[in-house]
């Protein structure tokens, strides 16, 4: 793919890292959400499978002036997706109006091709079979497919959730390609206590989502590969908005490049 | 049929076999089964409804409405209409409908066999065995609760004094120290936090945004002071030895060693007085003289803060206009009166307490079960020093010791001889929703209905900044053969004639809301929250300085080859009582937890003092206990520490949580407050065995 897709509607997050403290909060209700099962050791992070990881970051400096912030890194949904142009079998597409990038598991032939490309770490193989020990697969929701052993997912920005939206709207004589500012959210964006999250149309003046992706303190992670992601980061730490990219040592700060 | 028939035909055929579906679908098909394996869980649908309820197995009883799919609990999301929570959740509460059904729930009443076993028995038998036992212990029967905000504890307490016996305590918590400090310092009922009108919160170890009070509502009230992208109008500082998640959200962090939040406290206190910030008050010129001793270059040797720091943190409280000073404990447990009192004083000096934004005297609610004891009264009892009077044979063994929702033996610290009261009880029942530690030990385990399957209730959790009642409804059928635990101790009670004044938990609910004037129907259709604040009393505070200078401790230090424990507490990782979620393995950071290890965070001038490398499986030990961790170096320790992880260690509950890292309760021995004389722990000399 070499050309920026672009849609009228651009669902995205901008994630206050200043607010976000670390809890896990978003990581629990998005994997109640989409049935992710459990893992009895999920402590080997390279095995352990999350559509939405919480990473810790830190400043660097040793103590007394260490620092440490927290970035919840879901997909990005790219608006020119490294995952999409090396899916040999279309299981992953961007081509629907939103610009979320699909993930079509019943497609998938496990090829990893698709991990390989992103670079933000945002996709996750089935190394196992998925789990619900015991009478927890009651708890399932009838919103998302489990997924077996050999396939790759990924953070789908709860498209049923949009789904739901548009179906509600419709229902009650509405627009659905007009959604009120927080008809349609994400289950992690519902859960943050904290408010860090910020979940809309970047495209849309009347989603609070839009003005904060203008802020002077917004930013997106490795700008410069040219991803245009829809997820965008505010800090109003200098520290943090250069964990976003590979700088140089005496780099300035870039502010964010829109796509 | 010719030759060119033939091939009309087969041309025909094949251009309507590619038009129609039959083809793609069979491919599709073959695709689906491809990963359709019968051993994948299959969907259940159904017709989706959300009820609203409170969570219990969040300490703060965050408000939560439940997903319900044909009658399933699927998800738990946030309440908009719960004033306290106000749609906030935490990554406990977000977990609440997977642990109801989680494989360490307990399903069956369970009787300890003489070979150690537990066999699956009747309620009938076990309500008998429990009838009986009650009988035979009459006027020897002790109770531990875990649940400091439910009115069941009324229950317990109305059925134990009609038998006879008073032995009833709760877990230790962060309200046993401060009802103490706020009555020292002149306070009449509950100390409450109005923190959602505060400008600056100062926290001296209270993680305020993880799991100190009532954590929805601060991380609520945090959210609005610090709107996205904007400068923030509400400001924090947090001192305390580990960057945990509360200093993650902090503009400043006071690094302190272990143990020294009452000389860090003073400092504050010292500063703001000598800065002429401080009005006069009668008492005023004792505190002071108390407080000159703790100017910051003594503060920055005992505490290891840097002076100019504290100091800028100190300007900062007093620009503010809705200061707040909160101080809490490490472990959410354990914690001395001395520190909270020496954040009251602060809060006096900056002449807030009692207006808005800051500390508030909240009332106690009124008992309504016929008999049962005052809650004040309950929450000032210390549960340590009674199971350590039992252990020593100070004080009589219970025969009969009922723990609901509660897990001791796990949660209690080395020393708390609570191993030894349930050996010296002839009789030990546990009323529990999952199989603890606790539960392992008991002669007999009851199965008790989760919040999502009962009637309770929370009344203004610790923390709280308004007198506040809210009901929590059944939203889905009891578990297996789980029943509530109110019901069954109502049932008793009524079989043994005693009259308790209501028939079942409703009815004690509805006599409970009606007491404080709050609408029973209201609040269980909306899950939303009564507060009164016609409940909030004016205060005159106290400098009470005698108190104070007696709980001064010289902070325990360490010596060229010892550090300090910094325990460091997360809720996703649950509570003593739940263990860890299973969905919560994912949130668990590998600098938390390694496979099987605890991984103990320091500094690298700590990891050089000790002479360990990052990632090397070392042995620590102190007074208490052995234990071995894995080495992670993390610059947001203070030096001198190690932080470790509270809530790990399980021996019992399920794969998610068994086998798990090591308990930190282990290493940290009892001691004794002076002056107020309360059981205090959390703290440890650590060195490598």
């Amino acid at each position: 793919m070499s050309e920026i897709m672009d849609f009228r509607i651009r669902w995205g997050m901008v994630i206050d890292l200043d607010k976000c403290t670390g809890c896990g909060a978003c990581m629990v209700a998005c994997q109640a959400e989409n049935n992710i099962a459990p893992q009895v050791d999920a402590s080997n992070k390279l095995r352990s499978l999350n559509w939405l990881v919480v990473y810790r970051l830190s400043n660097g400096r040793a103590f007394p002036d260490h620092e440490v912030a927290y970035l919840p890194r879901p997909c990005m949904q790219c608006g020119k997706p490294s995952c999409v142009s090396v899916c040999p079998v279309i299981a992953t597409d961007k081509r629907e109006e939103g610009g979320i990038v699909s993930q079509i598991p019943p497609r998938c032939i496990g090829c990893r091709y698709c991990m390989a490309s992103c670079p933000y770490h945002a996709r996750y193989f089935n190394w196992y079979d998925p789990k619900w020990p015991g009478d927890l697969g009651r708890a399932l929701t009838p919103d998302v497919s489990t997924r077996p052993r050999g396939v790759v997912e990924k953070c789908t920005f709860c498209h049923h959730r949009w789904q739901k939206a548009k179906d509600e709207a419709i229902a009650n004589g509405r627009d659905p390609w007009d959604l009120p500012d927080g008809a349609y959210v994400t289950s992690c964006a519902e859960a943050c206590p904290n408010g860090a999250i910020t979940f809309g149309d970047l495209k849309n003046p009347k989603h609070k989502v839009h003005e904060l992706s203008q802020s002077p303190y917004a930013f997106r992670l490795l700008e410069r590969l040219g991803t245009d992601p829809q997820v965008y980061y505010l800090s109003r730490r200098e520290w943090v908005r250069r964990k976003g990219d590979n700088y140089l040592e005496d780099e300035p700060t870039a502010g964010t490049r829109r796509g | 049929m010719n030759r060119r028939g033939f091939l009309k035909f087969a041309a025909g055929g094949t251009v309507g076999l590619a038009a129609s579906p039959v083809i793609w679908n069979t491919l599709y098909d073959a695709v689906y089964w491809t990963q359709n394996w019968g051993w994948i869980p299959r969907l259940q649908k159904g017709a989706s409804e959300y009820l609203p309820t409170i969570s219990k197995v969040c300490p703060s009883g965050t408000g939560i409405r439940v997903r319900l799919v044909g009658g399933r609990p699927v998800r738990a999301l946030g309440n908009p209409g719960n004033a306290m929570s106000q749609g906030a959740l935490t990554a406990l509460a977000a977990a609440e409908t997977q642990l109801q059904v989680s494989p360490a729930r307990l399903k069956t009443p369970l009787k300890r066999s003489p070979d150690g076993a537990y066999v699956a028995i009747s309620w009938e038998e076990a309500e008998k065995m429990l009838r009986d036992k009650a009988l035979e212990a009459r006027g020897a029967m002790a109770c531990i609760s875990g649940d400091p905000t439910s009115s069941v504890n009324e229950v317990f307490t109305g059925f134990m004094n009609a038998m006879g016996s008073d032995d009833f305590y709760f877990m230790p918590g962060e309200e046993l120290p401060a009802l103490k400090a706020w009555s020292l310092m002149g306070g009449q009922g509950r100390l409450g936090y109005d923190i959602e009108h505060s400008d600056f919160v100062l926290s001296i170890g209270a993680n305020f945004l993880e799991s100190w009070g009532t954590v929805a509502r601060n991380r609520k009230a945090f959210s609005a002071g610090r709107p996205a992208g904007q400068k923030p109008a509400l400001k924090v500082a947090y001192a305390g030895p580990v960057q945990n998640n509360t200093a993650a959200g902090a503009d400043w962090w006071l690094p302190i060693r272990p143990d020294t939040e009452m000389a860090l406290a003073l400092g504050v206190a010292h500063l703001v007085i000598k800065k002429g910030k401080a009005p006069f008050r009668i008492g005023l010129p004792a505190f002071a003289a108390l407080a000159e001793r703790y100017d910051p270059a003594t503060v920055a040797k005992l505490t290891g803060v840097d002076a100019a720091r504290l100091e800028a943190v100190v300007d900062a409280l007093l620009e503010a206009q809705k200061p707040l000073v909160i101080t809490g404990s490490p472990l959410g447990a354990g914690g001395a009166a001395g520190p909270i009192m020496a954040a009251i004083a602060i809060n006096i000096l900056l002449d807030r307490v009692g207006k808005e934004g800051n500390l508030v005297d909240l009332s106690f609610p009124s008992p309504v079960v016929n008999g049962a004891t005052h809650i004040r009264s309950l929450l000032a009892r210390d549960l340590v020093a009674w199971t350590q009077a039992v252990a020593a044979g100070k004080a009589p063994a219970p025969k009969m010791l009922m723990i609901y929702d509660a897990n001791p033996l796990y949660a209690l610290p080395a020393g708390s001889g609570m191993a030894e009261v349930l050996d010296r009880t002839p009789f030990t029942v546990a009323l529990a929703s999952f199989m603890s530690e606790t539960c392992a030990r008991c002669d007999l385990v009851l199965p008790a209905a989760m919040g999502l399957e009962r009637f309770d209730d929370a009344c203004t959790p610790y923390g709280s900044g308004q007198f506040s009642y809210s009901i929590a409804a059944p939203v889905v059928e009891p578990f297996y053969e789980a029943r509530p635990a109110g019901e069954l101790i109502i049932a008793l009670a009524q079989e043994l004639g005693v009259d308790l004044g209501v028939e079942d938990m409703p009815q004690l609910l509805h006599k409970k809301a009606l007491s404080m004037g709050a609408d029973f129907r209201a609040l269980t259709e909306s899950g939303g929250v009564f507060t009164d604040d016609a409940q909030r009393s004016p205060v005159v505070p106290l400098f009470n300085t005698a108190a104070l200078q007696a709980a001064i401790t010289t902070p325990a230090g360490s010596s060229d080859a010892s550090v300090r424990l910094a325990p460091v507490l997360v809720l996703g990782m649950g509570t003593p009582q739940t263990a860890i979620p299973p969905f919560a393995t994912k949130i668990i950071a590998d600098y938390q937890l390694k496979g099987m290890d605890s991984v103990a965070q320091m500094n690298s001038a700590t990891a050089a003092k000790l002479g360990v490398r990052q990632g090397e499986r070392v042995k620590l030990q102190s007074a208490a206990a052995t234990v071995t961790v894995l080495v992670d170096l993390f610059e947001g320790v203070q030096t001198d520490t190690v932080a470790l992880c509270a809530g790990l260690g399980h021996t019992a509950f399920d794969e998610f949580s068994r086998g798990k890292g090591i308990n930190i309760t282990t290493l940290t021995s009892v001691s004794r407050e002076p002056g107020t004389g309360l059981s205090v722990w959390g703290g440890a000399e650590l060195a490598r065995a």
